[in-house]
């Protein structure tokens, strides 16, 4: 039960579309699971990534439409962005660069039980000390992998409201190599809705940048059907597969998600023409690992947080078994 | 001289002419890469306990009595976070929106490190991996951690 509140939690499920966590455990981990989603909140954290560190402050309102969030850089350069439900707005120095529309993982409710047992098949669960975060009390958990193929991860989430106050993934040797923690927070207090944009005209601007089609599950096109990922690390499961355009290119790219309950890894298969000079690669920065390949006329890029053989063992094993 | 200019790009206060200097005499000098090298790995240190402040003394001897190679200078870790650690100031110097800096490691499909090792370049490993990583980050379970975290990568400009 207790692992199924906090997939909840990592899933970022909506409570508007949730369904309600099972009542039989009627303790603190129960509300944790919306917290992030219902509470109002407002704070500085930290997020490190190995040698780079970013603070940010983030508010976080809700109303009768929805959740609103504000997320502020505080590094210099001044970035900021606004989020409506799942409209997004990016700004620069006050001035607004792009809008865009996003899916944040509507996709995930409906694959809980399935992703509960692979979380068990994958990870050991174990609760840890109580801690404090800034200034709050917390409760920890451990998620510990069975394989060398992903990365530990540790949750501290607050008490009473059960609202995640940090989370950290840790390499094989128990190295912190990526963390997101508050350094100051307010819970429940009265914000600033200023920022709130209301204006729903952005929405179209949105569509036509990013557009997104949703491929049948269970019913491959043939023209992505035809793409196999033949190795994943025990558990993985494919929880989306699209195809989908970027702005800077017309051409559909195929998108399949994978997950172990925990950890993510994406596979994007993209025809390009032109670039025979291109090489395989790897790329990294804390838990999050790219690498790309060709395959014929294809760049295959896997991106996830997973080690970096993961991505690698992934990304190799793409082929095109059609024609 | 060496130590000052480590500290001045680390605090963001390098120049890109200066800053492109300074990362020529990384490539050349194994002296200067092992201080850029053991700032960022004393950086790490300070931050990995809950906050810097609190026990921090006995998270660092808990540390170093877990995993006493910490401070071997060129253990297979601390290499790869000196390179990623590279290309993550050289991409806050470049102030693109959202750019996801990202070393190249040549052709061999391994993840040695010896690979990072040789190479030595940074190079984006491709023109979309940023907007292939927001992609990503739409679905991933681990990417929501406070619900909007996912975008940090944009809010933080790289």
């Amino acid at each position: 039960m207790q692992i199924f509140a906090f997939l909840l939690i990592l899933m970022g499920m909506g409570a508007a579309n949730a369904d309600p966590v099972p009542t039989d455990e009627s303790n603190w981990l129960k509300t944790m699971a919306f917290a992030a989603h219902r509470i109002d909140f407002s704070g500085v954290f930290i997020h490190q990534a190995g040698g780079n560190i970013e603070m940010s402050r983030i508010t976080h309102v809700t109303d009768e439409d929805g959740e609103h969030e504000r997320l502020e850089g505080l590094d210099g350069g001044r970035r900021e962005l606004i989020r409506s439900n799942d409209q997004v707005w990016l700004f620069a120095n006050g001035k607004r660069l792009r809008a865009e529309r996003r899916q944040f993982r509507k996709i995930f409710p409906s694959l809980l039980p399935e992703q509960i047992t692979a979380l068990n098949e994958n990870y050991f669960v174990r609760q840890a000390e109580e801690d404090e975060v800034a200034g709050y009390h917390a409760h920890t958990v451990v998620f510990q992998p069975r394989d060398g193929l992903r990365y530990t991860r540790k949750m501290w989430a607050h008490s009473d409201s059960g609202l995640l106050l940090k989370a950290a993934v840790l390499d094989g040797h128990g190295y912190i190599i990526e963390q997101h923690a508050f350094v100051q927070l307010a819970i429940n207090g009265k914000f600033d809705r200023s920022w709130i944009i209301r204006d729903a005209a952005p929405a179209e601007e949105a569509d036509r940048q990013l557009r997104l089609s949703s491929m049948p599950q269970g019913d491959p096109a043939p023209e992505t059907g035809d793409w196999q990922v033949d190795s994943l690390p025990s558990g993985f499961r494919k929880i989306a597969s699209m195809r989908r355009t970027f702005r800077e290119n017309q051409e559909p790219v195929i998108h399949m998600v994978f997950s172990d309950g925990l950890a993510g890894i994406s596979v994007f298969i993209e025809k390009v023409s032109g670039m025979s000079h291109f090489h395989s690669g790897l790329a990294g920065q804390g838990a999050t690992h790219v690498y790309n390949r060709m395959v014929d006329d294809s760049m295959v890029t896997v991106i996830g947080e997973v080690p970096a053989r993961t991505v690698i063992l992934v990304a190799e094993s793409v082929r095109y078994a059609g024609r | 001289m060496m130590k000052q200019d480590i500290s001045a790009l680390m605090d963001g206060e390098m120049h890109e002419e200066q800053a492109d200097v300074f990362f020529d005499k990384l490539r050349r000098h194994p002296s200067a890469r092992n201080d850029w090298s053991d700032y960022h790995l004393i950086g790490d240190v300070l931050r990995q306990p809950d906050h810097v402040c609190r026990n921090l003394e006995k998270a660092f001897h808990e540390r170093l009595q877990a995993e006493p190679t910490v401070i071997a200078p060129r253990n297979h870790n601390s290499q790869r976070v000196r390179n990623f650690a590279l290309s993550a100031a050289a991409s806050v110097m470049a102030l693109a929106l959202v750019v996801w800096m990202s070393v190249q490691v040549g052709h061999e499909p391994a993840p040695q490190v010896a690979a990072v090792q040789q190479s030595g370049e940074v190079l984006p490993v491709s023109a979309r991996a940023d907007e292939y990583l927001m992609a990503h980050q739409e679905f991933s379970p681990s990417a929501d951690v406070h619900g909007a975290t996912t975008l940090v990568y944009a809010v933080a400009g790289r």
